[in-house]
């Protein structure tokens, strides 16, 4: 299924149960809820993704509104319904990812539901304003928080990580707003479902934005690595060694505790360490072979050219004076040691060993041993 | 222009801003003296808020910034709707003058007219939906909601009629065609004026609380395009240069990538492209040679024919482009551009499965390689290009594009080739200055004409 259809049906399934309401029912309060079913079914597929961050889905800003617009029953029976569409939606490969991604986001309904509820009863504001605000804030932040916590059980992202929190913010606001434009509060009134209509608008901006943002860095991470395999086309190195070396360093630098950004320049100079060599290799008056530090001379020359990639640069020719040039050193040997053959690894760590100490750090091999 | 012109335009530019800045200044004074006022504190909240947005201009796209504001005066108006609009509206508006770059370089007249033309056209918008929605109270979502529409019309003919003055008197251009120019504004006005008319019913209900609960997502958003276009730019001075450097390991062709992607740019806006597809298409162009790289330096620049086994191996870098090239996703539905399958023409229809990208980075590629000095020989003079690129033209080129090329080149009044190279290099041999080619790659005609065994066997 594609995407554009994956979009289409919450959308085409809404309508047909909106027009079914009208029709059959028009006096319940069922159009809202079936309305904010398919928003919630529809948000489910459209994700902020900020960098470093899980992703947040804008479903979590729809189920404010639901929290506040439907008893408890009716919240249980239209979000269980919405999720049950989006189960069959998502885009997760396996059936055990979707049920766990469908138990996260019931866990994140149960929770904001859970809070609204017990502000409202247990918190004494005079201003029912207040109270209504404060309780939509507060299950807003709720069911962000279970969705995290559980969430960080399976992924790699912490639930406790400081970046990409402006996605969270934008998701409790809107979805605050959109909760108090529908239906209003005390004897103020709502403006009905014009009110979440128009207040989506800046989210879904929000969410443009953010897959700008994701498309722009998967291209540039594509380029980067469609460049670093232009040395092995053309035969200067065994093929699959710069991402070989790209993993092994990724690794090395996690077991030393290298933050996420440092490993990412780690892999910018992992992936284009040999990029130099394409710029020595013909000289046809060359007299010797092309040295190792021929190579990472000149292409640390060549990156050092970009503002991007001057970190890698520097790792590449030893000047970065932390121990990401030592890692790179001793994963590029590795792989030519290993010819990129896991069953050669003993082989290939043994003789690393017996290299001179300063060419091979100590507290590099021994991260290598361990991963 | 001559200076006595400059003095001219510079004179009636200050009198036209000082007329409107009086004009403004009468306004606000009458409404003052014969309507209730305003709190001059709320009305501060909307104006703070009003000049935020104004100096959000630079990274909004497509100029969006009359809109974002608008947004915050329409939202005035329905917050003061009981006790005077239209001077609430107009307070706002002046703050449109605090644009800091502007007040930066003390720019005084560019202050006055923006405060002036954001404070007249947020009153126009005052006064006419004021009426509209008259004694309802402002409350009445779908009354709110049509009146918003004439009131952004208002709002926009008025700020773009006074804009387009002021464009005509400071540059050459008429009124009429400035006004041409901004008139797509309406439309991206009508989803702010929306939202301002909800954010201002709000306002009347819940006070300023709701003021951040509206501005953070949107801050949010912009924070998030901020990023985007800085990544953008990052990723584009990266590639450019990346590929620049490689390239020059053969210097004989150094700069090519940059030119053919310049030339490819002009031909898409030739044919209208969007801006992501020109996007695209110049990062493809920039990409196109990258299998070059596989090729040793000394059959790059060979002087005369290659044997059919160099041939053979030049020939390869055409697979490699393209191995690299459908690596990226966003490249990959342009990546035949590189292979020689494109070069050949067909009826090349401009769709989704067979797009003109391919066709184009050949013609600009073709452009660029007669037009350089190479090893086999030197530049051949702009006509002659034409020429080549015309009789080809249905056989090796895309009959529309070689059209869109020439037809942008003579636009422009660039001359490129014979005698009008940039850095034309000094050969050791000195190339002949007959022949044409393509690519750099060697004198390929008489392969291509008589066919080796290996000169099609490259996929």
């Amino acid at each position: 299924m594609s995407r554009r259809t994956r979009v289409a049906i919450p959308i085409v399934l809404g309508a047909l149960a909106a027009l079914a309401v009208e029709i059959f029912d028009p006096e319940g309060p069922w159009l809202v809820l079936v309305l904010l079913g398919a928003a919630i079914a529809l948000g489910e597929l459209l994700e902020l993704r900020p960098a470093g961050r899980a992703p947040l889905p804008l479903s979590y800003a729809f189920i404010v509104v639901l929290v506040r617009a439907g008893t408890p029953s009716q919240v249980l029976a239209t979000a269980g319904a919405a999720l049950a569409i989006a189960f069959v939606l998502r885009p997760e490969a396996t059936l055990w990812r979707r049920c766990y991604t469908t138990a996260v986001r019931t866990a994140a309904v149960i929770a904001a539901l859970v809070t609204y509820t017990v502000v409202m009863e247990r918190v004494s504001i005079a201003d029912e304003r207040w109270l209504v605000l404060l309780a939509l804030v507060a299950a807003g932040a709720a069911e962000i928080a279970a969705s995290d916590l559980l969430t960080a059980l399976s992924a790699r992202h912490s639930a406790f990580a400081t970046q990409g929190r402006t996605a969270d913010l934008a998701i409790i606001a809107s979805g605050a707003l959109m909760a108090i434009s529908l239906d209003g509060i005390g004897d103020r009134d709502g403006m009905g479902l014009w009110g979440p209509t128009l207040f989506a608008i800046p989210l879904l901006a929000a969410w443009f934005a953010f897959e700008q943002v994701a498309a722009i860095r998967r291209t540039h991470d594509q380029t980067i690595a469609a460049l670093s395999v232009v040395p092995e086309l053309a035969g200067l190195v065994r093929t699959g060694h710069a991402e070989r070396v790209a993993a092994l360093s990724e690794r090395l630098g996690a077991e030393l505790g290298f933050e996420h950004e440092q490993i990412a320049v780690l892999r910018s100079a992992a992936l284009l360490h040999h990029l130099g060599h394409l710029c020595l290799d013909d000289d046809a008056e060359r007299e010797r072979p092309v040295e190792p530090w021929e190579v990472a001379t000149k292409g640390a020359e060549i990156l050092r050219q970009t503002e991007e990639l001057t970190p890698a640069a520097a790792i590449l020719d030893g000047s970065d004076t932390s121990v990401a040039s030592h890692i790179l050193r001793v994963a590029s040997a590795y792989d030519e040691l290993s010819e990129g053959d896991p069953s050669k690894r003993d082989a290939a760590i043994e003789a690393l060993h017996l290299g001179p100490g300063y060419v091979y750090d100590v507290r590099v091999l021994a991260a290598l041993e361990r991963a | 222009m001559s200076a006595t012109t400059v003095t001219h335009h510079f004179d009636r530019l200050t009198t036209f801003i000082l007329v409107l800045t009086g004009a403004t200044v009468a306004l606000g004074l009458s409404l003052a003296l014969g309507a209730p006022m305003p709190a001059v504190a709320q009305v501060a909240v909307f104006a703070a808020l009003f000049a935020l947005a104004e100096n959000q201009v630079a990274v909004l796209p497509n100029r969006a910034s009359a809109s974002a504001s608008f947004m915050l005066a329409m939202a005035a108006i329905v917050a003061f709707q009981q006790d005077g609009p239209a001077l609430a509206a107009l307070m706002v508006g002046l703050a449109g003058g605090l644009y800091w770059p502007h007040i930066r370089s003390g720019d005084w007249r560019k202050i006055l007219f923006n405060a002036s033309n954001f404070a007249l056209s947020s009153c126009a918008a005052a006064v006419v939906f004021s009426p509209l929605v008259g004694h309802t109270g402002a409350r009445a979502s779908t009354v709110l909601l049509l009146a918003s529409l004439p009131a952004a019309l208002a709002f926009s003919v008025v700020n773009l009629v006074l804009l387009a003055v002021v464009v005509s008197l400071a540059t050459a251009t008429t009124f009429g065609e400035t006004l041409r120019e901004l008139r797509p504004r309406f439309v991206q006005i009508l989803p702010f004026a929306l939202l301002g008319v909800f954010m201002g019913r709000l306002y009347l209900d819940y006070g300023a609380i709701v003021i951040p609960l509206f501005v953070v997502p949107i801050l949010v958003a912009r924070q998030a395009f901020a990023s985007y276009l800085a990544l953008k730019d990052s990723h584009q001075a990266t590639v450019r240069i990346l590929i620049g450097a490689l390239e020059a390991k053969d210097q004989y062709t150094a700069g090519h990538a940059e030119r053919v992607a310049d030339y490819a740019v002009m031909i898409g806006r030739e044919m209208r492209f969007t801006t992501p597809r020109l996007e695209r298409l110049r990062f493809a162009a920039l990409m196109h040679d990258v299998g070059k790289l596989v090729v040793p330096n000394h059959l790059l620049n060979k002087p005369g024919k290659l044997t059919a086994e160099e041939f053979d191996i030049v020939r390869r870098h055409e697979a490699v482009s393209v191995e690299i090239l459908t690596r990226i996703d966003f490249l990959k539905p342009v990546a035949p551009s590189a292979t020689s399958e494109a070069h050949r023409m067909s009826e090349g229809a401009d769709d989704a499965d067979r797009p003109i990208e391919p066709f184009i980075v050949a013609v600009a590629d073709a452009y660029d390689a007669m037009t350089s000095t190479r090893s086999y020989r030197k530049a051949l003079p702009q006509e002659i290009a034409f020429e080549e690129l015309r009789k080809n033209a249905g056989k090796q080129f895309h009959p529309k594009v070689v059209e869109a090329l020439i037809a942008s080149i003579e636009r422009a009044g660039a001359r490129h080739g014979a005698g009008f190279e940039e850095q034309p290099h000094a050969f050791a041999v000195e190339p002949p200055t007959v022949g044409t080619g393509s690519a750099g790659l060697g004198d390929l005609a008489d392969a291509r004409s008589a066919p080796a065994p290996h000169a099609e066997a490259a996929p």
